[in-house]
Parts: C-alpha cells; structure tokens; sequence
C-alpha cells in the first residue's frame, strides 16, 4: 500500500496524459523562446560581416523582420520590396545602392538614421537641385540632358540632342561634381550611377525630365527612436539577404 | 506527512485548497517583485553598443562610422590604436555631455540652447523640404509676395538751392525766396538754359546729389525723406515746385528716371524657389510652436505679456 494514495487524482483516464502534454507544451515553447532570445542576442552582438555568413542569423533574422518590414517599410518600399516609383523609393531587392556599398554596415546605418530626416548623423550630404524650377537649365537643356542619360543607361536616343545633353552635363549643370565626369555616380552623396539603368522613379524620358526639371529631395525616416536595435539589425540582415539573393 | 495527504487528496473541499495554494504562491511572487531592492546597475555591455558611460551606451555602428570618418579607411583596415583612440574620444564626449546635463548648460549656455532648437528645427523642416512644389506652386507665391522682386530704381537729377538771406538779398524772406524760386521754375519750364536761371536767380548745387546716375536707395540717403518723396514721382525732364527745406528753397531737376519694377517670374524663379521653401519649412516651425505651446503649462508674471 503505497504511503500517499493517489488514485483519486489519477480516476480518470485523460489526466496524466493531458497533464503531460501540457508540461512538454510549455517545455518546448521553454526551448523555442531561449534558443530565440540567444540568436536574437548573437544576431545583434556579432558584427555585421559576421552576420551575413551565418544561415541561422540569416533565418532568425528573416523571420523577425518579416512582419516588421511589412508594417513600416512596404509602405514606401512596396510589399515585394522592388520600391516605388511614384514616391521615388527605391528597388531593396537588387544590389543598386544610393548610399555605401550595400553591405549589411551600410544597410543599417541607413535604417538608424535615415536620409534627410534631420537627424545630425542621417544620409544629409546633398540634394538633387530643381535645375528648371530655380532657372538653372532651360526646358532644351533638360530635354538634351534627357538624351544623353539614355545613351549612357544604353537605351535609344537621340543623337544630336545626346551630345547637346553632354556638353551642358559637363558644364553648365556641373551633373558631374556629384554624378561623377563619366555618369557612374557616388555612394557618399547618394548621387545614383546613371549608366546602369536602375531608377528610383521609373527611369522613363518623361521620368527623367521631372526629376532634372524638379529635383530630388526625397526623405527616409530615422528609425532609431522607433524600432529596438535588434529589430533595425533584423531589418538590415533580411534587406541584405534579399539583395544578395541574386548573386 | 502521508496522513496529511491522503486526508487532503480524500476530503471534498480539495477543490478549494488548490486556488488557495495558487493565489498565495502569486502573493508571495508578488511580494518578492514589490519588495525587492531594484537591479543594480549592469556590468555587461548589452550586444549592439561598444561601451556603457554611467549606463549609457555608445552604439557599436556609431563607433565603427567614427573610426571610418576619422581614418578615412575602411573599419577592417584599421588598427586597433586607431580603433581605441576614437573610443576613447567618443567616451570624453560622452561624458563632457554627461557633465553638460549635469551642469544644466540646456538652462545656461546659449550656445547649447541655440543647438538643440537648430536641431528640433531640423526635425521638423526635414518632411517639408521633401516637398517638390509645382510650377502652379511657385507662380502663385510669386504672384503673393511680388513686392520682394522688385528691382531698385535709379535717377540721375540735380538737386538746384536757393538760400534765403543769401546772394543777392541779405534780408530776403522766405516768401520772397519761394517767390524767385517759383519764377526760376516757371523759365526752366519754358525752355530757358539751366546755367542762365542758376546765375541770374542766384541757384546752386547743393551738393547731395550724385553727379551721376544713382540707385534710388543711395538717392534717398542723399537728398533725404523729404526731398526724396518729390523726386521718387517725377519723370523725364521734369523740373519740381520749390520745396522750402528749412532756410533753403530747392528745385529738382529730374533727368532721367528708372523706375523701381517687379521682375518677371522667369527672371527671380530661383529666389521665388527659395523664398518659397522658406516659407514653408517657416510656416512648419511656427506649427511645431504652436502645437508645443497647446501642450504646454505657460504662466507668465504679472505685468508681463508676450
């Protein structure tokens, strides 16, 4: 006769095994939520290079960022991440960058601090002047600047008016001191290179002519007051495993 | 001990026992968060900063921008005295800001204020100056603030004195200096040479006007509030009535003109596009102060108003 009678509390026949199925429930959620916790915790401690080599960072991120980038960047960014031409945000799936070098550093830098946000250390280098809208350029100018980024882009154009376009590239509108002499841009002023095709605002003639004509001054927001550090490095980690997808 | 639990697992009130044994393991967990003595202060630095100063992290990504600025190299190329010399800035800074809190600067050095109000500014223009503002845009402020794009007139006059009691009549009156003067218009009017009526009425240059063409705003200085207010209506060639300026009669001799006029659009489209984003990002700052204000406590002296 055992000392402690426990057959009352095991009449039934559904107990012990209920009770065991809820002891391994919160067992396992025990197991997930820690072994969550400490690749959240290497996620963030290890440095960004370390980061991008690791596939269990890469998952863990993934599955973080996921819903974040869909409540506060698909937005402007697009749910399939390709951007938006109507708001000039730009394609985060291909390895075109404005700013650095796309590396995972850079990616984050960017979502911290922002671009233009008025943060000190945002992306605040230069804007884009509004070359017809303060008189800078007259409508030909821009129309034969026009043609020559599409023969630098490789697309059809216009011969005559290219080289127009080039000679007021290279003087008067200065495109150069932040485009660059041959078109291929600058990441530290987020001055985009102009000969491979990639456009924040669809790329077309009429397209182009908008954005000479008006300029650029297009802002992203400073994330660093709204989101954990351990959410902006998911965000970075599964922006850069998707723009490195391709490759 | 087994006695006891077997009469517990028997006796028909166990139902209660188990939320009375439930309901005092919460108290007692309750007990323990209320009156324990709060977590002193960490000794790990948590992942994502490079250094806690007094709980304070400096961020690891700030860190590794600082070196890259300050060695213009990529942060794996660097050394580790480089790496630990702009630690151990970015530390000084920290706590010189630290030191700033503490001595209330935000309260007493304009500088610092100055600064932070730059800074809250800069916040709120950022969304502002995102704006691309059409051409419609553009035109119609022009058409609303025209006056600031008008350009400054010119004129070249001369600027002719009699002085009563002088030249020819040491007891001349005023009225009978108003009265040669008004006889020294009526010939200039009608063709006479300027020298001839200067002799034979006894004018001379008063010296405050320019020999040559001058911009309005240097006339007014020259020739003052009074005189200035005749000369800024006449036209080509107009000869003005004697204006009695203290003991003096003056005649103005207007030759030519310029008057002030409002530039065309095309001619000031990058101040109007200037002047224009500056009266937004005004016009945002002044709603940032108001909102501030409606959320705000301000009690002011008796006797003071703002």
């Amino acid at each position: 006769m055992p000392l402690i009678n426990l057959k009352p509390l095991i009449r039934t026949s559904w107990a012990l095994p209920l009770t065991a199925l809820v002891l391994m429930g919160l067992t396992l959620v025990a197991v997930i939520h820690w072994r969550s916790t400490r690749l959240q915790v290497r996620l963030l401690a290890a440095l960004p290079e370390a980061v991008a080599g690791d596939p269990a960072l890469l998952h863990a991120a993934t599955v973080q960022a996921r819903p974040l980038y869909a409540q506060h960047c698909a937005a402007c960014h697009g749910p399939d991440m390709r951007g938006d031409p109507a708001l000039g945000a730009p394609n985060l799936a291909d390895d075109v960058w404005l700013y650095g070098d796309g590396s995972l550093f850079d990616i984050e830098r960017t979502i911290l601090y922002g671009i233009r946000s008025g943060e000190d250390k945002a992306h605040n280098e230069s804007e884009m002047p509004a070359f017809g809208q303060r008189g800078i350029l007259s409508d030909a100018q821009i129309r034969n600047v026009v043609q020559y980024l599409l023969q630098l882009s490789g697309r059809s154009y216009e011969a005559q008016a290219a080289l127009d376009g080039r000679v007021v590239y290279a003087g008067i509108g200065n495109c150069g001191d932040c485009h660059g002499p041959d078109g291929r841009g600058n990441t530290e002023y987020g001055a985009p290179d102009l000969t491979r095709d990639v456009w924040n605002s669809g790329g077309g003639p009429q397209a182009l002519y908008t954005d000479i004509y008006a300029g650029q001054h297009h802002i992203m927001p400073a994330w660093i007051r709204s989101l954990s550090l351990e959410q902006i490095r998911a965000l970075a980690t599964y922006l850069y495993a998707a723009s490195h997808a391709k490759t | 001990m087994a006695r006891v639990m077997n009469a517990f697992l028997h006796r028909p009130q166990r139902a209660l026992w188990l939320p009375a044994l439930a309901t005092a393991c919460g108290l007692g967990l309750a007990g323990i968060g209320l009156f324990r003595t709060a977590p002193g202060p960490s000794m790990v630095v948590p992942p994502g900063y490079v250094a806690l100063v007094n709980q304070k992290g400096i961020l690891l990504s700030d860190f590794r921008a600082q070196v890259e600025l300050e060695t213009t190299k990529r942060y794996a190329d660097t050394t580790p005295d480089e790496r630990r010399r702009t630690l151990r800035e970015m530390v000084d800074e920290e706590l010189l800001v630290q030191r700033a809190v503490v001595l209330d600067l935000p309260e007493t050095a304009n500088e610092v204020r100055a600064n932070m109000a730059v800074g809250v500014n800069a916040q709120v223009d950022a969304p502002v100056l995102a704006y691309r503002p059409t051409d419609a845009e553009l035109r119609a402020f022009y058409a609303k603030t025209r006056d600031r794009y008008s350009l400054s007139g010119s004129m070249t006059l001369r600027d002719l004195v009699l002085r009563v009691g002088g030249y020819q009549n040491a007891d001349q009156t005023i009225a009978q200096a108003q009265g040669d003067a008004a006889e020294a218009v009526y010939q200039l009017r009608s063709g006479a040479a300027l020298d001839y009526v200067m002799a034979h009425f006894g004018l001379a240059p008063s010296g405050r006007s320019a020999s040559g063409e001058e911009p309005d705003f240097a006339a007014k200085l020259h020739l003052g509030d009074q005189l200035y207010a005749v000369a800024s209506l006449m036209r080509d060639g107009e000869i003005s009535d004697p204006i009695v300026e203290g003991n003096e009669v003056h005649i103005l001799v207007m030759a030519q003109h310029q008057f002030p006029k409002v530039a065309d659009f095309s001619a000031v489209r990058d101040k109007v596009y200037t002047d224009f984003r500056n009266a937004e990002t005004g016009r945002a700052t002044a709603e940032n102060l108001n909102l501030l204000r409606s959320q705000a406590s301000i009690l002011l002296a008796p006797g003071q108003s703002e």
